[in-house]
């Protein structure tokens, strides 16, 4: 083509030419041949992710731990546990990789296989791994080593590490509830403090009953608990110890306190006090047990509720006219009104996460609980009841709890109070297991 | 002569004048009255054009001399044998042994090592199609037809799709639509976006382990969430494996495909 050239100059022309139609051509050639189809998947399905978690291999509580966990995780709403009946291998080593085939034939996305050793200290040692099984690698392998008294907690941290894994954030699976346990009849209600696991076993009766209890809130370490009490019939805001069982009441006002919830660092409480029937917003130091007022305004505030962060409160107010939910910074300036939709809204509860804030909205036909951005944007309702009130987040901000009152049937009959939980999607809502009726619960943050 | 000539001029020139101020205003009027301009796009057909047509299932097709039949390809071939090392080499070493309490640690526990999963040949997945495809085995195979142009690369056609993709993008978009968990419950999930790169075998099967583009690797390996939404990501991919409604014919069209997950839309359904 490039012959033997004596025109030099127009050869060199040619080859250019040449050259650039080449160019040109491959580059039609390779260019759609390389380039991979492109396709934009935004339609999916919301589905609990199927597991496999056989009981776990060793005489002591194996069972038991691996059927804490598949309950622990069912109940989030996101796995489904495969029925055991259904599996092909038969876990035997734990140190040895599963038949990932076999798993997969199950439809099994992943596997907890774990063991328990009773150690010669007396110690329970549990043991765990969590394997991928289309990836066909291990996704965690934890132990853990308490009394053996201990296991429900062991298995609830099982649960905790493979919520994490999965879902990239913090279980809350090894977490208690203080709440209000309702017994007797209507007239004679009695209420008493109780605190139990977040799924209901170990109930526990922190008080007999004798006086009304209210608005029970952990601190966040979870051995303290502030609550409204009716002592005397002085409804004041106490404290109570759960190590030592001490309570002690939180200042000495002559006026009544209520509404009381820890700061972020636990170093204080907020907490509202009524005075000559107008409520505003205060602020007491524990340590010092120094107060500061944070609202001045004839409307009733309460409700009080920081930012994870400590900057901010959330609180109701009826400053506007109707009850509202209002932000403030932390020291009570710029105090702004953030719910603007339908009907009346009350209880706002921060996400320890900081990107939602939980409220009660009542309308006229009923109460139900709701999510919005600390800026009162994308409000979405996530429950719709006669009396759906008082929400209360886990400590990974995904799951609200709430009291859900029963209208009473004709003659005063039925009724009665429970607590339920919601994911923060609005699905898979559920009542929570309680001894008898219960009210206004508390999650606790995670165990330390 | 001259003079006359001019006159001549002068007064046609007048006269034109003079229809023109009598002829213009109907003109105005008759481009007033005038239907809206219809646009019109003037399209260069080429000679040439390599849009295959939709191979529709006809009549009896023509005995099946040698249909372009999805090739049914052995597994990827087993990734190398097991070794006994604690982890694979792109993973972090397992966590430490935690204790609850604080008890000494048991010095390497037995745990800790853990030999590399030996990878075994996917089993043969159940297909009701496969069952009746035995069952009937008269069944025609939908042939491609004689003058159907199968194209063999992909080109551009109008708006952002591609001309020749339009089905299949669709065929996938509907199976991934019940395969895709989306991962709902994290913060701000609408910027979770992953994308992955799919490699298919003829048969539908994945050729290779689906991977991560490289921005997407980088988000998960820093971000849990980006990694959950990465993990669901590749799950839906492979719990959506065989991707049977694809049609063979076109294999260079979906060989390759980058599948962009976005969570958006899902939000707060």
């Amino acid at each position: 083509m490039m012959g033997a050239g004596t025109n030099w100059p127009g050869t060199s022309l040619k080859a250019l030419l040449l050259f650039v139609a080449s160019l040109t051509l491959s580059a039609a050639q390779w260019t759609p041949a390389s380039a991979a189809l492109q396709i934009r998947v935004d339609q999916g399905v919301t589905e609990p992710i199927p597991i496999a978690i056989p009981d776990f291999i060793g005489a002591a509580q194996g069972r038991e731990i691996a059927g804490v966990v598949r309950a622990d995780l069912e109940r989030s709403g996101l796995f489904r546990a495969l029925n055991p009946a259904s599996f092909i291998e038969k876990v035997s080593d734990i140190n040895v990789p599963p038949r990932f085939g076999d798993w997969r034939t199950i439809q099994a996305q992943g596997l907890v296989t774990g063991q328990t050793v009773a150690q010669p200290d007396g110690r329970l040692r549990v043991e765990f791994r969590l394997w991928d099984i289309f990836g066909e690698t291990q996704m965690v392998g934890l132990q853990y080593s308490t009394t053996p008294e201990n296991w429900r907690r062991i298995a609830h941290l099982v649960s905790d590490a493979i919520y994490e894994r999965i879902t990239g954030e913090k279980g809350y699976f090894d977490t208690r509830i203080v709440f209000i346990a309702e017994s007797g009849p209507k007239l004679m209600r009695r209420k008493r403090l109780a605190v139990m696991d977040q799924d209901g076993a170990n109930p526990v009766f922190l008080t007999q009953g004798d006086y009304l209890v209210l608005t029970p809130r952990f601190n966040p370490s979870a051995q303290m608990i502030a609550y409204m009490s009716y002592i005397q019939n002085r409804p004041r805001v106490y404290l109570f110890d759960l190590e030592t069982g001490r309570q002690e009441v939180l200042g000495n006002f002559p006026n009544m306190t209520f509404s009381p919830r820890f700061s972020p660092d636990g170093k204080s409480v907020v907490m509202a006090l009524e005075s000559n029937g107008n409520s505003d917003i205060y602020l007491m130091d524990l340590a010092t047990r120094s107060t500061k007022r944070l609202t001045n305004d004839p409307g009733i505030d309460t409700a009080p509720s920081f930012s994870p962060d400590g900057k901010q409160i959330t609180f109701e107010s009826s400053r506007g006219g109707s009850q509202q939910v209002y932000v403030m910074n932390a020291d009570g300036t710029n105090v702004h009104r953030i719910s603007f939709g339908a009907g009346k809204n009350g209880t706002p509860v921060w996400s320890p996460r900081g990107d939602l804030i939980a409220f009660t909205k009542i309308t006229e036909s009923e109460f139900g609980i709701g999510v919005m951005r600390p800026d009162g944007s994308s409000e979405r309702l996530l429950t719709h009841g006669w009396q759906d009130e008082g929400p209360t987040w886990a400590p990974n901000g995904r799951v609200i709890m709430y009291t859900r009152t029963l209208p009473a049937g004709a003659g005063g009959v039925g009724g009665g109070s429970q607590i339920w939980s919601i994911d923060i999607t609005g699905r898979n809502e559920r009542r929570v297991l309680s001894p008898g009726d219960a009210s206004d619960p508390a999650w606790s943050p995670l165990i330390q | 002569m001259f003079k006359r000539s001019i006159i001549a001029s002068a007064v046609m020139h007048v006269g034109i004048i003079v229809a023109a101020t009598v002829a213009w205003p109907h003109a105005i009027d008759l481009s007033e009255d005038s239907p809206p301009v219809v646009p019109v796009d003037l399209v260069t057909v080429a000679d040439v054009t390599n849009i295959a047509p939709t191979v529709e299932e006809q009549k009896p097709a023509p005995p099946p001399e040698q249909p372009p039949q999805p090739q049914v390809e052995a597994p990827p071939p087993p990734p190398p044998q097991a070794e006994v090392a604690p982890i694979e080499p792109d993973q972090k070493p397992p966590p430490p042994p935690k204790q609850v309490e604080e008890t000494p640690k048991p010095p390497a526990n037995p745990v800790v090592p853990r030999p590399k999963p030996q990878k075994e040949a996917p089993p043969p997945k159940f297909d009701v199609n496969d069952v009746l495809a035995l069952l009937d085995k008269n069944r025609p195979k939908p042939a491609p037809q004689a003058n159907a142009k199968v194209a063999e690369t992909t080109q551009k056609g109008f708006g952002d799709q591609t001309a020749l993709t339009i089905d299949v993008r669709d065929a996938l978009l509907a199976q991934m639509r019940e395969c895709w968990n989306v991962p709902v419950g994290a913060p701000n999930p609408e910027q979770l976006i992953v994308q992955v790169r799919v490699f298919l075998a003829p048969d539908g099967s994945l050729a290779q382990p689906p991977l991560l583009e490289p921005a997407s690797r980088a988000a998960a390996a820093s971000n849990p969430y980006m990694r959950t939404a990465a993990e669901a990501a590749l799950r839906a991919i492979n719990v959506c494996e065989p991707y049977k409604q694809l049609p063979p014919e076109r294999y260079a069209a979906w060989r390759e495909i980058v599948m962009t997950f976005d969570p958006s839309k899902m939000i707060g359904r």
